[in-house]
């Protein structure tokens, strides 16, 4: 620090440079998976991956939108079931995120999938594939992440807003949908954002289970050509484009959310 | 039309908010409560309309008990408007849409009707160009003026005022306490917790001095500043006026 004094003091006034702005980090991801993407188009042995591994794609995004959804059913009863007045209700909601979100990912999935859902399956018959079964296992896993995100982005609103509402007369069940939820919304999109994204990589768990999306199917070309590193380049290669996508549009909508809030916000550390 | 008899409040099971106080509020009278801070006052206020929920006691509003069970204290609210030291609009909304929403949904007026009552409020309260505005396009001022305007669109019997001018800036006291002025000059049935000794001699019928949980002297505002009776009022009264 002490050595810079004199240029600090200059960029304090300043202006920033659009050098120090500017998103390197987008040409470092652009270049990479340009290059990743060269070497399958040009090379024999990574096209002969591409080609096994992309058909899983719809298993993937199907999965992945699959469990989302009903993952944001749960999350949204169980985070409101928490904040309820009901004791029965609140303690089976504390009950089920407590007890999902103290097991790893993995085990759940094979105990949920292989055990608890057949056992389900037999006592009510009903039959689920087993895809079925493991895309509910994740909406059951992150049904339970979302419960706190969801009563998290309710609790960040103000006691004064809910004594606001209901000192002009508005019903506890108004309160929340007029004047809680809404502006809870703003809490609650990015974390939620966030956990799309990360449905979408464990959906690669599924490939434990034989499921053939394109975890699965990176596997079995590996393993069945030796080609172990075209299999899990190709592999990673798609999940990137995913990721990267959803989460450029995800920033997208975010932006939109936040955007009358007050004026440009600055993500440059405080001097 | 308001009756508070014998009330308590106690929090944390050892925390003695409020002792036995025993008020009437007539209807078209305003009741100015005055005190240091943590003697109660805002918690009396606050257990009017069931913000707060009496430990001990009774709360009547024209002749309904607040502590009834039977009591819906929705429609008791309704009646009963509030403001609040911190304004507590809705930032999500503009400021028409915060007027208009208790309207709408518990009033049950169509929206030109939400509409047209919000307007008059807004004029009555200086603002009318505000309408379309967020809360947090506005000054402090601004935006407890909106806070009144939305709570008089309900059309109260009773209005509570819960320190409305201490979180704003010197400047726009004034403009708050005149809109006050003027609600209590058209018959307003009014209780104000305030620390604005002027607008308690201006307006108010009644001062009630309050300390450490109790009321400890009632009168008209000039008697209880210039002759109290008891030594606790005339110290506070010595702290605070020069």
């Amino acid at each position: 620090m002490s050595g810079h004094e004199d240029s600090n003091k200059k960029s304090l006034s300043d202006k920033p440079k659009w050098w120090d702005t500017f998103p390197w980090w987008g040409i470092a991801i652009v270049a990479i998976l340009s290059w990743m993407g060269y070497q399958i188009v040009t090379k024999n042995s990574y096209e002969l991956a591409w080609d096994r591994v992309i058909p899983g794609i719809s298993i993937t995004i199907t999965a992945t939108l699959q469990a989302f959804a009903i993952a944001l059913a749960l999350g949204l009863l169980a985070g409101m079931g928490q904040l309820s007045k009901n004791v029965i209700l609140r303690n089976l909601a504390r009950t089920y995120v407590e007890f999902i979100r103290g097991i790893p990912i993995l085990p759940l999935i094979f105990t949920v999938a292989l055990v608890l859902l057949p056992q389900l399956q037999n006592a009510l018959g009903f039959k689920l594939s087993f895809q079925m079964r493991a895309t509910v296992t994740l909406a059951i896993i992150y049904g339970a992440y979302m419960a706190e995100i969801f009563r998290g982005g309710i609790q960040s609103i103000a006691i004064g807003q809910v004594e606001a509402g209901r000192s002009l007369g508005l019903s506890r069940r108004q309160t929340m949908n007029s004047i809680v939820l809404p502006q809870a919304m703003r809490a609650i999109i990015p974390p939620l954002g966030n956990d799309f994204i990360a449905i979408l990589k464990d959906t690669s768990l599924l490939s434990v289970l034989g499921v053939l999306e394109i975890t699965q199917r990176a596997r079995q070309f590996s393993a069945s050509t030796f080609k172990f590193r075209e299999g899990y380049f190709v592999l990673a290669f798609i999940y990137l484009i995913l990721t990267l996508g959803l989460s450029l549009l995800l920033g997208v909508l975010e932006r939109r959310m936040t955007r009358d809030d007050r004026g440009v916000r600055s993500n440059r550390g405080i001097d | 039309m308001i009756s508070i008899k014998n009330l308590s409040k106690t929090f944390n099971k050892n925390i003695h908010a409020v002792k036995n106080v025993d008020l009437e509020i007539a209807e078209g009278e305003v009741v100015v409560i005055v005190g240091p801070s943590g003697s109660g006052k805002s918690t009396v206020l606050r257990c009017i309309n069931r913000l707060e929920v009496p430990t001990e006691g009774a709360i009547a509003i024209d002749g309904v008990e607040l502590t009834d069970p039977k009591c819906d204290i929705d429609v008791i609210r309704a009646e009963v408007g509030m403001v609040f030291q911190q304004f507590n609009l809705f930032p999500h909304l503009t400021v028409m849409e915060n007027i208009c929403l208790a309207q709408r949904k518990v009033r049950g007026r169509s929206k030109s009707e939400a509409n047209e009552m919000a307007m008059k409020q807004l004029v009555r309260v200086g603002i009318p160009d505000k309408a379309d505005s967020y809360p947090r396009q506005l000054s402090g001022g601004q935006q407890q003026r909106v806070a009144i305007a939305r709570s008089l669109a309900m059309e109260p019997k009773i209005m509570l005022f819960d320190e409305p001018t201490s979180a704003l800036d010197p400047e726009m006291v004034k403009e708050v306490l005149d809109v006050m002025l003027e609600l209590a000059s058209e018959g307003m049935t009014m209780a104000v917790v305030t620390h604005e000794m002027g607008f308690a001699k201006a307006a108010g019928d009644r001062l009630v001095f309050m300390d450490e949980g109790m009321v400890v002297e009632i009168g008209p505002p000039s008697q209880v500043f210039e002759n109290p009776t008891e030594q606790r009022t005339r110290d506070f009264f010595d702290k605070i006026l020069y």
